[in-house]
C-alpha cells in the first residue's frame, strides 16, 4: 500500500483552469516530482492530493482507497510547506510530536519517536528551542521531522528547498533523496527548478499552464523530450522553427538547410531541438559560421554563434591553452557542425489555447 | 527622538493627570449638606462606597455587566474576527467598513435606535401585537439584557478589529500543517489558531472591558431609572446629589477595579497558554 493515482484531476476557479487533467501514478517508494514555472497548476496538484482544494473533476487515491471527498485532517499525507509553516507557540519536539499527538500515540512512544525523527534530520540536541530560534535551514528539518515521525502513506513536499541558500539547497537536497530511499517514502515533490528535480525524483512530470506536458524519467525528458516546451524548460536547449521539406533536411526559417535526424514525421513545419553541448565548432571557414560571444565559465565556454542568420548556442568543454579554439574572438568565422541524429524534431508550438 | 513625545505627552499630562490628581484630592475631602465640600483628609468616602449596600450592587451589577458583555463579545467577535482576516481581495475593505460602520453612529443616537426597536410600542413588540403573537407588549427594555444588548453593540467593532489584526498575522499554513497532521478543525482552533490569537483576545478583551465597566448612555438609557451601574452613579453624585467627594471616590474606585480586573484577568489568561 501506499501508492498515490491520481485520476484525471482537474481544477477549475470560474472559467479559468488550473489544473487540467493530470492522470499520475507513483508506484509504493517512488518520488515523483512537479516541475513547471510560476503558475503552470503544479501546486494546486500537490494541495489537491493534501486535500487543501476541493478538485472539480476526476478523483485522488491513497493506497488505492479513494480519498477525494476526504477531509485533509483524515487523509494519511505528510507535507512540507514552503515556508515550513511550523508552529511558533511549540518547540521543536512538541512541533514533531504533534501529528502523534493527533493519532493517540501513547506519551512514551511519542517521546522515542520523537527523539529518532529528530535524530534523522540531525536536531536531536535542539528538540527544547522554539522555531524562531532555529536557522533556515534547522526549521527546514524540523519540518522534514514532523512531517516524517508520523510515518505517512504519501510524503508532500511544496519547494522544499526554495527558501534555502545555495550551498544549504544542494545539500538538503541529498538528504531528502536519502531519507526518502531508506524509509521507503511515496512522495510526490513540488518544484520550479530542474535541476532539483532531475537530482531527486525518479521521475518527472512536466506541466505547464495547467496540463502535463510530458511524464519520464530525467533521461527521457533530456533526451527525448516530447515539445519545445519541455525541451527548453528541462536543459538547455537551442530551438530553431523552420520546415521540414525532406527526410533529414530541415529548412530554418532564416533560410539555413540544417541536418537533422530522420523522424517520422511528415514533411511541414516544425522544430528542431539541439542541445548546446552537441554543438561542436572548429576554427577556420565554411563560411556560414560567426561568433558572436564568448562566455568563459571555467570548465565550460558558451559561444554564442551564427548560423548564416540563425542564433545558435554551443556550450564545450573550455579548450586546453594550445587549443587554437582558446585564440578565437566575437566576429571570428568558425565551422559549426552537430552529428545529425542529435537534432531532433518536435511538432511546432500548439497555437495558444485560451486558458 | 524623545522630543516626538513631548507635545502628546504635555497633552495628557495637562488634560489628564492633572485632573485625576485633583480629583484623587477632592475624594479625601467631607461632605456637609449645607457647605458642601470641606476640606478634610479622610477616606470616610470609601469606606461608605464599599459598605453600603445600595453602591455594593451597583458595582456588582458594573462588575457583572461587564464581564458578561466582555465575554458576549468576545465570542461574538473572534468568527467574524477570523473570517475577516482570512478574506482576500476587494472586498475585504468593504467588510472592514461594514465592521467599523457602528462606530460612525454616536452612542445615545445608537441608544435611541434600540429604544425604538425594543420599547413597548416599538417595532418588535407592535409586529408580535400585530401578528397577534402576543396581547401584551413584551418587556423587552429596562433590563439587564437590552442594556448587554446595547454595550455589545456599542464595543464589538473594537474587539473584531483588534482580534482581525492579530489573527492576520497567524500563517494560514500553521493552520493547514496541524490539519495535515490529523488535526480537526475544531483542534486546529484549540491548539493553534488560539494560542497564536491570544494577544489580541487580551487586548481586544481588556479594551472592550473598559469601555463596558465605563457604559453611561446604554446603561441610563436602555437600563432604565431601576438600573445602575458606575458611571451614572459618580454623574448622579457630582451633578445631582452635589457631593463631589463621594463621587470622586466613586470615580475611582471604578478606576481601580478596572485597572486590577485589567491586570490580573490578562496576566492569568497569559499564563494559561504560556508560550
Amino acid at each position: 500500500m501506499g501508492s498515490l493515482v491520481l485520476d484525471a484531476l482537474g481544477k477549475r476557479y470560474g472559467a479559468s483552469t488550473a489544473v487540467e487533467r493530470v492522470d499520475l501514478d507513483v508506484g509504493q517508494g517512488e518520488m515523483v516530482a512537479l516541475l513547471g514555472p510560476s503558475g503552470c497548476g503544479k501546486t494546486t496538484t500537490l494541495r489537491m492530493v493534501a486535500g487543501f482544494v476541493p478538485p472539480s473533476a476526476g478523483r485522488v487515491l491513497i493506497g488505492g482507497k479513494d480519498v477525494t471527498r476526504t477531509p485533509p485532517h483524515a487523509r494519511d499525507t505528510g507535507m512540507v510547506f514552503q515556508s515550513y509553516a511550523l508552529f511558533p507557540h511549540m518547540t521543536v519536539a512538541e512541533n514533531v510530536a504533534f501529528g502523534l499527538e493527533m493519532r493517540r500515540v501513547s506519551r512514551a512512544e511519542r517521546e522515542t519517536r520523537v527523539r529518532e525523527a529528530l535524530r534523522l534530520v540531525r536536531l536531536d540536541a535542539l528538540e527544547d528551542r522554539l522555531p524562531r530560534q532555529l536557522s533556515g535551514g534547522q526549521q527546514q528539518r524540523v519540518a522534514l521531522a514532523r512531517a516524517l515521525v508520523v510515518n505517512p502513506a504519501v510524503f508532500l513536499l511544496d519547494e522544499p528547498l526554495s527558501n534555502l541558500d545555495a550551498k544549504l539547497r544542494g545539500e538538503v537536497r541529498m538528504e531528502i533523496r536519502a531519507l526518502q530511499q531508506r524509509l521507503g517514502l511515496t512522495t510526490l515533490i513540488v518544484t520550479h527548478d530542474q535541476e532539483e528535480a532531475l537530482t531527486m525524483a525518479d521521475r518527472l512530470v512536466v506541466m505547464e499552464r495547467g496540463r502535463v506536458r510530458q511524464v519520464g524519467t530525467a533521461e527521457d525528458l533530456y533526451e527525448r523530450p516530447a515539445d519545445p516546451f519541455v525541451a527548453g524548460f528541462v536543459g538547455r536547449c537551442n530551438l530553431i522553427e523552420g520546415r521540414l521539406e525532406a527526410q533529414g533536411q530541415f529548412r530554418a526559417s532564416s533560410g539555413a538547410l540544417l541536418p537533422c535526424a530522420a523522424s517520422p514525421a511528415p514533411p511541414g513545419s516544425c522544430i528542431l531541438a539541439l542541445r548546446p553541448e552537441n554543438v561542436s565548432i572548429t576554427a577556420g571557414t565554411d563560411g556560414a559560421g560567426r561568433l558572436k560571444m564568448i562566455t568563459y565559465l571555467g570548465p565550460q565556454t558558451e559561444y554564442h554563434l551564427d548560423l548564416a542568420g540563425t542564433p545558435l548556442l554551443a556550450i564545450r568543454q573550455t579548450p586546453s591553452a594550445d587549443d587554437p579554439l582558446r585564440r578565437l574572438s566575437p566576429g571570428d568565422a568558425v565551422t559549426i557542425s552537430w552529428d545529425a541524429s542529435a537534432a531532433r524534431l518536435l511538432p511546432a508550438a500548439q497555437p495558444e489555447t485560451g486558458v | 527622538m524623545a522630543a516626538l513625545v513631548l507635545p502628546a505627552g504635555v497633552l495628557v499630562l495637562l488634560l489628564l493627570v492633572a485632573p485625576m490628581l485633583l480629583l484623587f484630592r477632592i475624594s479625601l475631602n467631607e461632605f456637609s449638606p449645607t457647605q458642601m465640600m470641606v476640606e478634610a483628609t479622610t477616606a470616610a468616602n470609601y469606606f461608605r462606597a464599599v459598605q453600603d449596600p445600595y453602591y455594593r450592587q451597583v458595582l456588582v451589577t458594573t462588575l457583572a455587566v461587564a464581564t458578561g458583555s466582555t465575554l458576549l463579545t468576545l465570542g461574538l467577535g473572534f468568527p467574524t474576527a477570523y473570517w475577516l482576516a482570512r478574506m482576500q481581495g476587494r472586498w475585504k475593505s468593504f467588510a472592514t467598513i461594514v465592521v467599523m460602520f457602528p462606530l460612525l453612529v454616536g452612542n445615545v443616537v445608537r441608544a435611541a435606535g434600540w429604544l425604538a426597536l425594543l420599547g413597548n410600542g416599538g417595532a418588535i413588540n407592535a409586529a408580535l401585537l400585530g401578528l397577534g403573537v402576543n396581547a401584551a407588549p413584551l418587556p423587552l427594555l429596562y433590563n439587564t439584557g437590552a442594556v448587554v444588548a446595547g454595550i455589545v453593540a456599542v464595543v464589538l467593532p473594537y474587539m473584531i478589529l483588534t482580534l482581525s489584526a492579530v489573527i492576520e498575522g497567524i500563517p494560514r499554513q500553521a493552520e493547514e500543517a496541524a490539519s495535515n497532521l490529523g488535526a480537526s478543525p475544531l483542534t486546529v482552533f484549540r491548539r493553534v489558531v488560539l494560542p497564536l490569537a491570544l494577544p489580541g483576545v487580551i487586548a481586544g478583551s481588556v479594551l472592550v472591558f473598559v469601555l463596558c465597566m465605563n457604559t453611561y448612555a446604554s446603561a441610563v438609557l436602555l437600563g432604565g431609572p431601576q438600573f445602575k451601574m458606575m458611571a451614572p452613579a459618580v454623574y448622579d453624585q457630582f451633578v445631582r446629589g452635589n457631593n463631589w467627594p463621594f463621587g470622586a471616590a466613586l470615580a475611582f474606585i471604578l478606576l481601580g477595579f478596572t485597572l486590577v480586573l485589567t491586570v490580573v484577568g490578562s496576566a492569568v489568561l497569559g499564563r494559561c497558554y504560556r508560550r
